[in-house]
C-alpha cells in the first residue's frame, strides 16, 4: 500500500514540475515577444567574423534590433539555408553560393548587393622564418592550409588563382582542406601546417601568422561579398540590417579591419 | 563473391574504392597497433587487485565515453607541431599531424577501450586457478597464458577485435581533428560521407553510408558469432 | 622431509604453521576457513606476500629472510584441488602429459597406476566426477613431484565414488613415495591413509601427531562423515563358490573373507575396506559366531572420540602392519572393561568388508 503511494506521489511531483516548466517557457516566450528587441539571424562568412560582430553591436545599440550570426564557410551556410535552416540574412563570401540561393528563389535578386571585397594572402607560422617572394615558392611547404578548395570561397578563389598559374596541380598534394578560411587560419597558427592561403583581413587579425606574400589586386581572382535578406524572412529589421551595412558607421568598421568597401551597387 | 565485386565497382568510382580501401586499412593497422597493449591492460585488468585499479580502468574507459573531438582536440594538443613531443617528432623526420598515421592513431585511440573491455570479459571467463594450476604443473607465465588462457579466451578475444575494427572503422570525430578530411590522403570512409554532404553530393553520400553499413554489419555479425560460440568451451 | 615455517596474512588473520613433516601422508583438517587451502597454495608458491622457509628434502623452495622465493613453475610440488581443475580445452591425455615435458615413463605410470588409459582420448566435459579426479591426480603424478598437495580431492564426489578413488591413493603412497600433504574433512580418511595430521584452526596449527592420538580433540570429534576408517591391500586366494565367499589375502600375510567376487582373477590385487563400526570386540574367542573373520589382536590405544569409544587394535602376533580401527559404544567398552594392554578378539562379517 506504502509503495503504490509512494509512486503516485512522485508522478504527480513531476507531472507538476513538467507543467510548470511548460508554463514558464510560455510566459517567458510571450514576455520576451514584448520585452526583448527583436532578433535577427545572421548566417555570414567566417573571414566576416571579427568585423561583423563589431557592425552588429553598433547596430544593435543604434536601432535596439539585435542580430545574431552563425559564421562559418559560405558554402555550409548556403547548404543549411537551402535545407530550411531559419536566416534572416545571408553574407557570403562568393557570389556562387548567393546565387544557389537566387536559383531556388530564396533571394530576390533587386535584393542582392555586393558591397565588400577582400584580398587573398600566402600566410606562415609567426615563428617561421620561411619567405615567399613569390607563387612559385608554395612548393617549398609541406603543407598548405586552405579553405576545402572544392566548395568554400576563400579555398576556391585560391585554386582559380594557383590554376590561372599553372601551378594547381603541383601544389594539390600539399593542400590540407580545412573547413573554412579561419580553420586554415588556426592550422598555420598551431603550425600544423607550414603555411597556409587566407584573405588578408584574417591575417591582419592573427598574431601568431605573419603574411608572407601578398596576392596583387588583379592578380588573383575577383573577390566579391554579397549580401541578401531572405525572402521568406519576416523580420522587419531584416532589411533594416542590410541597409545599415551600407551606412558610413558599418564602412569604416569594415574599413578598419582591412576590407574592400564596393562602392554603390 | 566476384560479380558483387564487380558490381560494388560499377556502383563506386574508382577514387571511392580507393576510399573503402584506405579505410579498411587504416583500421586493419589501428587494430593491429592496439592489440599487444589492449591484450596488456586486459589481462592486468583482469587478474590484478591493486590500489589504482578503479583509476586504471577509468582512465582507460575515457574514449568510450567522451565525445571523440575531445578526444581528437588531446590528441592534436599533445602531438601537433608546437607540442613538445610533435615537435621531436617532426626534428626526426615523422609528420605525425594531417596525414594517414594521424588516421590510424586516431582509430587506435578510439577503439582501444572496447577491445580492452571484451578481451578483459574473455580472460575474466577463464578460471584463475587454471592458470594457478598450470604454473605448479611448469609452465612460466608466459607458457601459462599461452596454453592455459589464450585456448581458453580467444573466441571472446577475437570478438574484442572485431568490435574494435568495426568501431575504427567508424570513426571520425578525433580523426577529423588530427588528421583533418584530406582527399586521397587521410579521408576514410565516415569523413567522405560527410564531405559528400558538405558538398551537396547528397546522392554518393548515400551510397557511402550504404557500404559502411554493409561494413559494420558483416563485422558485427562475425563478433557475434564468435561470441556465441565460446560458451560451448566455457562449460567444461 | 618437509620443513615448513611460513606465515601468510589473509583476510581474517594470519597463517602461521610450521611443521616437519617426514615422508608419507599427512592429514591436514580443520574447519572451513581454517587457512587448509591457503596452507597448500602457499607451499605451492601460488600465493604472494607469503613469508618464511619452506624447504623440501633441504632444498629451498621459500626464504623470504634472503629474499628468495622460487616461482611455483621451479617446485616441483604437484597440486590436485577439488575439483580436480583439468584444462577443459584439452583431452584427458593432453591434460595428463601438460607438465610431464618429455618423461613419456612418469606419463605412462601416472596413467597405470590411476588406469585411466581408457579415458585419455575424452574430453573433461564429459568425464564423471571420480574419472576427473583419477585424471588430475595422474596429472600431477606424471610430472614426477617431490611432493604432493592434495586439497579434499575426495569431497566433491559422493560416498560410493570416494571410496572407489582410495584404493588408487592407497597406490599413489605406497608405490610412487611422494610424500604427501592430504587436506580432508574426512576422519575415516584421514586415519585411513595418513600417519601424521596437522589440525588447523584460524591459521593457526591446534594439534598436531598421529591421527589417532588426535582423535579426542573436539575437531575431530565434531566430523562425524560417514568414513572408511580401516583400507588394506591385499590380493585374491581362492574363490570358494559353495560356500559364496571368496577369500583374501592381505598384506600382512592374514586372511580375509569376502563375499563372492567370482569375476575377480585369483592373485589380482584388490583394496579392502571395513568401517570402525562394522567390527565387534570380544574379550573372549568368540564360538559359534556367523561372522567368517576374526582376528586376535592387542588394544594399542583407546580414546574416547565424541559420543563414541575408538580403539586402535594392533595384531597380536606382531605380523606386518595390520591394525584396526574399531569403535564401539562407551556403555560396550565399559561393561567389556576394555583397557590398553589387553588381548581382544575382532569379529567381522565377510559383508562388511567391502572390496573398493
Amino acid at each position: 500500500m506504502a509503495r503504490t503511494a509512494f509512486s503516485r506521489w512522485w508522478l504527480l511531483a513531476g507531472a507538476s514540475a513538467g507543467a510548470l516548466a511548460l508554463c514558464s517557457a510560455s510566459a517567458s516566450r510571450a514576455l520576451g515577444a514584448r520585452a526583448e528587441p527583436e532578433e535577427i539571424s545572421v548566417f555570414a562568412a567566417a573571414s566576416l567574423a571579427d568585423a561583423l560582430a563589431e557592425v552588429g553591436r553598433a547596430w544593435e545599440k543604434a536601432s535596439g534590433y539585435r542580430a545574431v550570426f552563425n559564421f562559418g564557410a559560405s558554402s555550409d551556410l548556403s547548404r543549411q539555408i537551402r535545407s530550411g535552416a531559419p536566416a534572416d540574412v545571408f553574407f557570403s563570401a562568393d557570389t556562387t553560393q548567393m546565387d544557389a540561393l537566387e536559383r531556388e528563389g530564396l533571394v530576390r535578386a533587386s535584393d542582392r548587393q555586393d558591397l565588400l571585397s577582400n584580398t587573398l594572402v600566402v600566410i606562415v607560422p609567426a615563428a617561421s622564418g620561411a619567405t615567399v617572394a613569390g607563387p612559385r615558392d608554395l612548393a617549398a611547404f609541406k603543407t598548405i592550409a586552405v579553405a576545402d578548395p572544392q566548395a568554400v570561397p576563400a579555398g576556391v578563389y585560391a585554386r582559380s588563382w594557383l590554376e590561372g598559374l599553372g601551378l594547381w596541380t603541383e601544389l594539390a598534394p600539399r593542400v590540407v582542406p580545412t573547413l573554412h578560411v579561419r580553420a586554415a587560419l588556426a592550422a598555420v597558427e598551431s603550425e600544423n601546417a607550414e603555411a597556409g592561403i587566407v584573405y588578408r583581413t584574417d591575417a591582419a587579425a592573427s598574431k601568431r601568422a605573419r603574411i608572407a606574400f601578398e596576392v596583387a589586386r588583379g592578380q588573383g581572382p575577383p573577390i566579391r561579398y554579397p549580401v541578401a535578406p531572405l525572402v521568406r524572412s519576416t523580420r522587419r529589421a531584416a532589411s533594416a540590417f542590410v541597409a545599415y551595412l551600407r551606412s558610413p558607421e558599418a564602412r569604416a568598421v569594415f574599413t578598419r579591419h582591412g576590407f574592400l568597401v564596393l562602392g554603390g551597387e | 563473391m566476384a560479380s558483387s565485386c564487380s558490381e560494388a565497382s560499377s556502383l563506386l568510382t574508382r577514387e571511392e574504392l580507393e576510399i573503402v580501401g584506405f579505410s579498411l586499412a587504416t583500421a586493419a593497422g589501428a587494430t593491429l597497433l592496439i592489440l599487444p597493449l589492449g591484450v596488456l591492460a586486459a589481462l592486468a585488468l583482469a587478474r590484478y587487485r591493486g590500489p589504482g585499479k578503479g583509476a586504471l580502468e577509468t582512465l582507460l574507459s575515457l574514449p568510450l565515453v567522451l565525445p571523440p573531438t575531445a578526444v581528437g582536440l588531446v590528441l592534436l594538443e599533445a602531438l601537433g607541431r608546437r607540442s613538445p613531443l610533435g615537435g621531436w617528432l617532426a626534428g626526426h623526420g615523422l609528420e605525425l599531424v594531417f596525414t594517414w598515421k594521424a588516421v590510424v592513431l586516431a582509430m587506435a585511440v578510439m577503439s582501444f577501450p572496447l577491445l580492452v573491455r571484451s578481451a578483459r570479459t574473455a580472460f575474466e571467463e577463464v578460471d584463475p586457478r587454471l592458470v594457478g594450476l598450470a604454473r605448479t604443473l611448469g609452465c612460466g607465465p608466459l607458457a601459462a597464458f599461452r596454453r592455459v588462457t589464450l585456448p581458453l579466451a580467444w573466441r571472446g578475444l577475437l570478438a574484442g577485435v572485431v568490435l574494435a575494427f568495426s568501431r575504427a572503422l567508424g570513426e571520425f570525430g578525433a580523426t577529423v581533428m588530427i588528421a583533418g578530411n584530406i582527399p586521397g590522403r587521410t579521408q576514410t570512409l565516415a569523413l567522405a560521407i560527410f564531405h559528400d554532404n558538405q558538398l551537396g553530393k547528397d546522392d554518393r553520400a548515400l551510397v557511402l553510408a550504404a557500404v559502411t553499413t554493409a561494413l559494420a554489419f558483416v563485422a558485427l555479425w562475425t563478433a557475434e558469432w564468435f561470441t556465441r560460440r565460446r560458451s560451448r568451451r566455457i562449460a567444461a | 622431509m618437509i620443513e615448513i615455517d611460513l606465515e601468510l596474512a589473509l583476510a581474517s588473520y594470519t597463517l602461521r604453521v610450521a611443521a616437519r613433516l617426514e615422508s608419507g601422508v599427512t592429514a591436514v583438517m580443520g574447519p572451513s576457513g581454517a587457512g587448509k587451502t591457503s596452507l597448500l597454495e602457499a607451499i605451492a608458491g601460488l600465493r604472494r606476500g607469503t613469508r618464511g622457509r619452506v624447504a623440501l628434502d633441504g632444498q629451498l623452495l621459500l626464504d623470504s629472510a634472503h629474499g628468495r622465493s622460487l616461482p611455483p613453475e621451479a617446485r616441483r610440488v604437484g597440486y590436485v584441488p577439488q575439483d580436480a581443475g583439468l584444462f577443459p580445452h584439452l583431452t584427458a591425455h593432453a591434460n595428463v602429459r601438460f607438465g610431464a615435458r618429455a618423461d613419456a615413463s612418469a606419463v605412462a605410470s601416472a596413467i597405470a597406476t590411476l588406469e585411466i588409459d581408457r579415458l585419455l582420448e575424452r574430453f573433461p566435459a564429459s568425464l564423471s566426477g571420480g574419472e576427473k579426479q583419477r585424471v588430475a591426480l595422474a596429472r600431477a603424478l606424471a610430472t614426477r613431484p617431490r611432493l604432493l598437495l592434495l586439497d579434499e580431492p575426495l569431497a566433491a564426489l559422493d560416498v560410493g565414488l570416494r571410496e572407489r578413488i582410495l584404493p588408487y591413493l592407497l597406490r599413489v603412497r605406497d608405490e610412487w613415495k611422494t610424500p604427501v600433504l592430504y587436506v580432508t574433512h574426512n576422519v575415516g580418511e584421514a586415519l585411513a591413509l595418513s600417519r601424521r595430521m596437522l589440525l588447523l584452526r584460524d591459521g593457526r596449527v591446534e594439534a598436531d601427531g598421529a591421527p589417532f592420538e588426535l582423535l579426542a580433540t573436539p575437531a575431530m570429534a565434531s566430523a562425524a562423515e560417514p568414513g572408511v576408517e580401516n583400507l588394506f591391500s591385499g590380493r585374491v586366494r581362492a574363490h570358494d563358490v559353495e560356500g559364496g565367499v571368496t577369500i583374501l589375502d592381505l598384506a600382512s600375510g592374514q586372511g580375509i573373507t569376502v563375499p563372492l567376487a567370482a569375476a575377480l582373477t585369483p592373485g589380482s590385487a584388490v583394496t579392502v575396506a571395513v568401517r570402525a563400526e562394522d567390527v565387534i570386540v570380544a574379550r573372549r574367542a568368540p564360538e559359534g559366531l556367523s561372522a567368517r573373520n576374526l582376528f586376535e589382536v592387542r588394544i594399542a590405544a583407546l580414546t574416547r572420540a565424541g559420543a563414541d569409544v575408538t580403539l586402535r587394535c594392533a595384531p597380536q602376533d606382531g605380523e606386518g602392519t595390520l591394525e584396526w580401527i574399531v569403535r564401539v559404544t562407551p556403555s560396550a567398552a565399559a561393561s567389556l572393561g576394555l583397557a590398553v594392554g589387553q588381548v581382544a578378539y575382532l569379529a567381522v562379517k565377510s559383508h562388511s568388508v567391502r572390496l573398493v
